[in-house]
């Protein structure tokens, strides 16, 4: 019934209305997930399309498109790791400005080690050592971490330990370093991994936790 | 008779370049913030310049944006990157 009402509706409004009803409805649900993207809740997006079916709406959609696109976005509000420093320094990691930096990361009284278990691995390692190399194939350097899969990098990724914490820092494989889902870039320097649940490295999923 | 034809040619040219600079000046206000939101997502600015086409190029940025992993990492979970809990 309800179906019939709108094909009705939609007939007694012409077929540019479809489209246009079409139209709106995908833009939302884009915009939903651009919104979401960039760390900010889809429904602003969506908000910010359906403005468009008011009076002025469409004035205020495009000065919301200008704010959107010059505001600072929540995905790159995670600032960098303080503390945490690469163990080889050929790139300075990106930093953010002093106004938003966190206060230094304290050093945290539980000692015990770490565990990355999943995919049919199973590595334990703990802060005696400050780095600890990930990589898809092991050379029997110290320090080494293997993963054995194609979608790892040689290296992939570096661990670091500091005061009872943990950071993570990718090293631009192709296959890309996740934490908790999100992306992590070789341009985000080391992230304190400390309070993480799992990480993909390439295509395998390992699961963080203290051993 | 061709006096009156080539007044209808020339009030034709001269509405459609009035069209085209109308639509070029309004796409620079979309093509300005979105090159921007381009660049901060990872892709190149010139992605913006979809905006030129008439009706469906908003709509090809939008989908680009909305359905492509953005280089420069996202603020949300990625589909298909969920942890696996043990």
């Amino acid at each position: 019934m309800m179906g019939f009402d709108l094909a009705a509706l939609l007939g007694a409004l012409g077929l540019g209305s479809a489209f246009a009803v079409v139209g709106v409805a995908l833009a939302g649900w884009m915009c939903w997930r651009i919104a979401d993207k960039a760390g900010l809740p889809g429904w602003t997006g969506l908000g910010a399309i359906l403005l468009t079916l008011t009076g002025i709406g469409s004035l205020v959609s495009l000065i919301l498109l200008w704010v959107f696109a010059f505001m600072r976005w929540p995905r790159d509000g995670a600032p960098a790791v303080v503390g945490f420093v690469p163990a080889s320094a050929g790139r300075a990691p990106v930093m953010p400005s002093p106004a938003t930096l966190p206060p230094p990361p304290k050093a945290l009284a539980d000692r015990r080690g770490w565990k990355l278990t999943g995919n049919g691995v199973a590595l334990a390692f703990d802060d005696a050592q400050a780095a600890y190399l990930l990589t898809g194939e092991g050379s029997g350097a110290p320090g080494e971490l293997v993963v054995a899969d194609p979608s790892v990098g040689r290296p992939h990724a570096r661990l670091l330990t500091a005061g009872g914490r943990l950071g993570l820092e990718d090293l631009g494989t192709p296959g890309g370093t996740f934490i908790d889902g999100a992306r992590l870039l070789p341009a985000h320097g080391p992230r304190d991994i400390t309070a993480v649940r799992a990480l993909k490295l390439g295509n395998v999923v390992l699961a963080l936790s203290r051993s | 008779m061709w006096t009156v034809i080539a007044w209808l040619v020339g009030l034709g040219t001269f509405f459609l370049m009035v069209l085209l600079v109308v639509h070029v000046l309004f796409a620079l206000l979309l093509i300005v913030p979105t090159w921007r939101i381009c660049e901060r997502a990872g892709y190149s600015g010139l992605l913006s310049l979809f905006h030129l086409l008439p009706v469906l190029g908003s709509f090809i940025v939008m989908a680009v944006l909305a359905f492509g992993d953005w280089p420069n990492g996202e603020g949300r979970s990625a589909p298909g990157t969920q942890p696996v809990r043990p």
